[in-house]
This record gives C-alpha cells, sequence and structure tokens, in this order.
C-alpha cells in the first residue's frame, strides 16, 4: 500500500471536524498506514470473488406511531441552549 | 450457606422463593463486593439502593435478579457514557428496549461497567475512566470492548452482565475471563438505545457464568421492537425450555480447520478446542472439517467496515445537542476542539480511517471491496450451514495478555477479533463457552457459531457440555 500523506489526513480530519496537533498527526498516520496495509488485502482478493448478486432485501414498514415525545428533556441536555433553541456561536456575520 | 459472589441465577430464585434472603440482601451484597473489589475497575457506577428500587417495574421471570449493564447501553436518568469523555455528563432520556424489557421481567439494575470507549477496544484499555482487570490475573486485560461486563461476571460481582459484540466485544472476554457470552442473530435483540458503533454489525448481547443463566436473560430480551427497524419479526420466546443435557442426533459439526490450523492461535487454545469437540463426538456428534477461504479476508473487511460505520455514527457527537463542549466563538472551532478533546486516541484514529475508506480516491478500493469479502464470507457460511449443524471456532487467539502489551502494536490489537468478525460480518449467532485454562491458569474459550436464528441450538449444546465439564464452576481467587 501506498504511503498514506499526512496532508491528506489533515483534510480528512477537517472534514471529519476534529482538530489534530502536529503531535497528534505522527502516531495516527502510523496507526492508520498499519492497519489499513493489513486491510488492503481485501483488494488481492476482490479479483478472485465473484460478486454474488445481493440477496433480495425487504423492507418493512410499520403505521406510524405516535409515542410520547419529550423536547424540554433533550434540550435540558444540551452543553447550552435558551427557550426552545440549542445556542450555537453565532455563524453570520451581520456587520 | 451458599456463596452468593457465584451463586446462579437459578440458585438465587430458589433462595428468593425459600425467602432465605430477600432482593434487599441481594443489593446490598452485590454492592458491597463491587466496592471490595474496585480495584479491578470492571463497574463505571453502582446504582444506590433507593434508585435501584424505584427501577423495579414488574414481577416477572427475573424478580430479585441483578445485573450490570454495560455503558453504551441507555438507563433512563442514568448516565451513559460510553466510557468517553464526550459523554461523561450524558445522562439517557429513555430506557434502551432491552432494559426496559429487564424491568419488566423484575430484574434489578445494579450499575454500569466500564468497557473500551465508545466500544472501539479489544482489551478494555481505552477506556476514558480507567483499565479493567482481568479477574484471573489483575495484571492482564479481561478481553474487549465489554471489558467492565465479563470481569464482573467472572468476579461475581453479578449473576449476569448486558455487553455489546460488533466484531467479537462479548465472545472474546467472555473467553478470556472463562465466562459464557452470547452474540445474537443480527437483529434478534433490539439496538434501541444501544449508542450506535457499526450499525450494521451491532448486536447486543449476555454474559453469565453458565449457559442456563444465560438463556434466561436472553429469554427476557430478545423478540421482535418496533422501535428498532433492523428488528427481525420473532416473537420472545424460553430460550431454556429445551436445556435437558442432550444434544440433537445426528448433530454434525464443522471444524473450521482454517481456524484452527491459523498462525498465531495459541496452541493451548487449539488443544482445549480439539478436546471440546471431543466431548462432542463422545456425545454422538458427527464432526466434518469446513474450510471457510475466506476467513484470512473477514478482520480486513470487519476493520473497514466498521471504521466506515463509526465515522458516520460518531458525527453526532458535536458539542451541540448533548455531551461535553469546548466553547468558541466560532462554529467550526467549536466542532474541532470538542471533539478533539472529548474523543480518546483510539476513537479518533478510526473516525479517521473511517473517512479515509469512504474517500472518493479510496472508497473503491477499501469499502467496496470489503463489502464484496463480507457478502463472500456470508455465502460461504451459509453453505456451510447446508453440510453442518454448528460451526466451531476459538472465541479468541491468545488467552488473557498483559495491560499495555499491544502499545505498541495497534494492528496485533485489532487481530484480536479474528476468530469473532466473521461471525458479525455473516450477521448469525456464536455462544462463547469456557473450555479449559492454559497451563499459567488462564480461561480459554471456543464459539458454537449456528445458522441464523440458532440460539436454542447453540443454548442446548452449551448446556449439555456444561453438564459433564465444570470449567465453568472454577472461580478466580480473589
Amino acid at each position: 500500500m501506498k504511503k498514506i500523506d499526512k496532508s491528506e489526513v489533515l483534510k480528512i480530519a477537517h472534514i471529519a471536524k476534529i482538530a489534530v496537533t502536529e503531535q497528534e498527526i505522527e502516531p495516527i498516520i502510523n496507526q492508520m498506514q498499519e492497519v489499513l496495509s493489513y486491510a488492503a488485502r481485501v483488494v488481492e482478493i476482490a479479483t478472485e470473488l465473484d460478486d454474488l448478486v445481493s440477496q433480495k432485501n425487504i423492507n418493512f414498514f410499520r403505521e406510524g406511531l405516535a409515542g410520547t415525545s419529550y423536547p424540554e428533556e433533550l434540550l435540558e441536555r444540551a452543553p447550552s441552549q435558551e427557550e426552545n433553541y440549542f445556542v450555537v456561536p453565532k455563524i453570520i456575520d451581520t456587520k | 450457606m451458599t456463596n452468593l459472589a457465584y451463586a446462579s441465577i437459578k440458585t438465587l430464585q430458589e433462595l428468593l422463593k425459600k425467602g432465605s434472603i430477600n432482593y434487599q440482601d441481594l443489593i446490598s451484597f452485590y454492592q458491597k463486593r463491587a466496592q471490595d473489589l474496585s480495584h479491578l475497575g470492571a463497574v463505571l457506577e453502582v446504582f444506590d439502593t433507593p434508585s435501584i428500587k424505584k427501577d423495579i417495574k414488574a414481577i416477572g421471570t427475573l424478580s430479585g435478579i441483578p445485573g450490570y449493564i454495560k455503558d453504551n447501553i441507555c438507563q433512563k436518568d442514568r448516565i451513559t457514557s460510553c466510557a468517553s469523555k464526550i459523554l461523561e455528563n450524558f445522562t439517557s432520556p429513555y430506557d434502551a428496549t432491552v432494559v426496559k424489557r429487564l424491568k419488566e421481567s423484575g430484574a434489578l439494575m445494579l450499575g454500569r461497567t466500564n468497557m473500551d470507549e465508545f466500544a472501539m477496544g479489544s482489551s478494555g484499555e481505552t477506556s476514558a475512566f480507567g483499565k479493567t482487570r482481568n479477574p484471573w490475573n489483575t495484571e492482564c486485560v479481561p478481553g474487549g470492548s465489554s471489558s467492565g461486563s465479563a470481569a464482573a461476571v467472572a468476579a461475581g460481582l453479578a449473576p449476569w452482565a448486558l455487553g455489546s459484540d460488533t466484531g467479537g466485544s462479548v465472545r472474546q472476554p467472555a473467553g478470556m475471563c472463562g465466562i459464557v457470552g452470547m452474540k445474537p442473530t443480527y437483529g434478534l435483540v433490539s439496538r434501541y438505545g444501544l449508542i450506535a458503533y457499526g450499525s450494521s454489525l451491532d448486536t447486543i448481547g449476555v454474559l453469565t457464568r453458565d449457559v442456563y443463566d444465560n438463556a434466561a436473560v436472553f429469554s427476557a430480551i430478545a423478540g421482535l421492537d418496533l422501535s428498532d427497524s433492523t428488528s427481525l419479526s420473532v416473537q420472545p420466546k424460553d430460550y431454556t425450555s429445551n436445556l435437558d443435557g442432550s444434544i440433537p442426533d445426528n448433530l454434525t459439526i464443522g471444524v473450521v480447520d482454517t481456524a484452527l490450523e491459523a498462525e498465531g492461535l495459541h496452541p493451548e487454545i487449539r488443544a482445549a478446542n480439539l478436546e471440546a469437540i471431543r466431548f462432542f463426538e463422545s456425545k454422538g456428534a458427527r464432526v466434518k472439517k469446513i474450510t471457510l477461504s475466506t476467513l484470512d479476508y473477514c478482520a480486513a473487511s470487519y476493520f473497514i467496515i466498521s471504521r466506515a460505520e463509526a465515522a458516520s455514527n460518531l458525527a453526532r457527537f458535536d458539542g451541540i445537542r448533548y455531551g461535553n463542549r469546548v466553547s468558541s466563538h466560532d462554529l467550526n472551532e467549536l466542532y474541532e476542539k470538542t471533539r478533539q478533546q472529548g474523543f480518546g486516541s483510539e476513537v479518533k484514529a478510526r473516525i479517521l480511517m473511517g473517512n479515509y475508506v469512504l474517500s472518493v480516491g479510496h472508497a473503491a478500493d477499501f469499502y467496496n471491496n470489503a463489502q464484496l469479502v463480507r457478502r463472500a464470507i456470508r455465502k460461504e457460511i451459509a453453505q456451510a450451514f447446508q453440510d453442518v449443524d454448528v460451526l466451531v471456532m476459538p472465541s479468541h487467539a491468545v488467552p488473557a495478555f498483559k495491560l499495555g502489551a499491544f502499545d505498541n502494536d495497534k494492528l496485533a490489537m485489532d487481530l484480536q477479533d479474528y476468530f469473532t468478525a466473521p461471525v458479525n460480518l455473516s450477521g448469525v449467532p456464536g455462544l462463547s463457552i469456557p473450555v479449559g485454562f492454559s497451563s499459567d491458569g488462564k480461561p480459554l474459550g471456543m464459539q458454537l457459531i449456528g445458522p441464523h436464528l440458532s440460539e436454542s441450538l447453540l443454548y442446548q449444546l452449551g448446556y449439555a457440555y456444561q453438564q459433564e465439564t465444570d470449567w465453568h464452576k472454577q472461580h478466580p481467587a480473589l
């Protein structure tokens, strides 16, 4: 397997919304390299496997059920809330 | 006087019925024992007596029988932390279906057990709240990720505990702790209220010291639940009813030779498995060798699929709706810092790996081929069940290892799932039973694997085995 590119991992970390420090990134890349190099064996065997026509999946449906809802209890669990809303930092600059 | 610590559910029920003890005695006894053995790190929280009593909802098949719940399964108004800092103060707004059903059966919820953070680990060492120790040898790990549940049951802190099994997290610690662990058919036990790791693989399972007790607890939780869209349309039933010590006539056991000859399998585990197979032969079972040619690719497929699903499941922990938040006036920074500081290193590595294998440049190689291997092993296992009734494989590759042994070899740690992950990939049930001890006194386990919805058969075989062996009756010196 090719060497995992540091800038690519940083980009993925950004997409996954996880800040990583310079100290953290090296061990993470090493771990990814080690585990994914092993995992890459799925590529080797894939060419030898006839893919199966996937079994028919059946979706089950049920009637909509009116359950109890508890918005206040859920909102209580938010780190920051006001009235009926979750509070986040301002994302629109009004200036 | 019965030793309450290692009393079976059956024994406790008899004592309760006779009136020689009451449920309050049991609560006090196990609370004290948890305190005395707190150095094992098995339990994250022991509930106080008034709140345990408040949760008693009904009289049923498990009335007065206390047990523990793994800390990724929601218990209403209790903390459910997944042994992660990000959820350290999160209280569940509702009961998971399994918890609700246990309460309706009269079972007592004693507390929450330790685990690998978000169930990501094979040793209990990734918990943000301390490592769990193996009761048989406290320098060693109990296995994982249901580390606390397995250690608690093995140490006699309770007769049962619930765990979850995504790639082996019930069966592998059960094997390493010398107890019984059931990983059910995917969809037979509701996942409603289980905090998701790999949704297409996740199952909730039961850990106990003997097979009868396992079947008794399993009977309370299995069966259709409309709150889980992947729940199978199977009604609840009594899984103890066919436990009479017999095994079915004309039973054929498939011995997976690719597993028993696998490089890295500890010779004492191999020997103990072969000895257990001979037991079934002596009872009239036929033994057939089965080769699973894709076995050697299952762990790889599991690594990819589980991490991909984790990447998407753990996106919900963002510091907005629940859990801890690292404040910032910038929303992106709030997300990034919250997740950086809330998640431990194993969880972060798995999320990044999951996003990597799903990303445009890599999905074709990794994710798509992992799914192809998954379909192949499913087919191979289904074909095996045309010829045999059950398959046998070890529950773990090595006996319990020392804490820290794999700190610098993450791949070797991940490969602990080698014999268990194929069962999750296929969605079939697997029952781990104790089949012996290593020369240095560590428990050894074996998996009985059956076709979809064959739990009754697996329990029947495990029970028959335990009628004539006493591995499960041995307890650690604590």
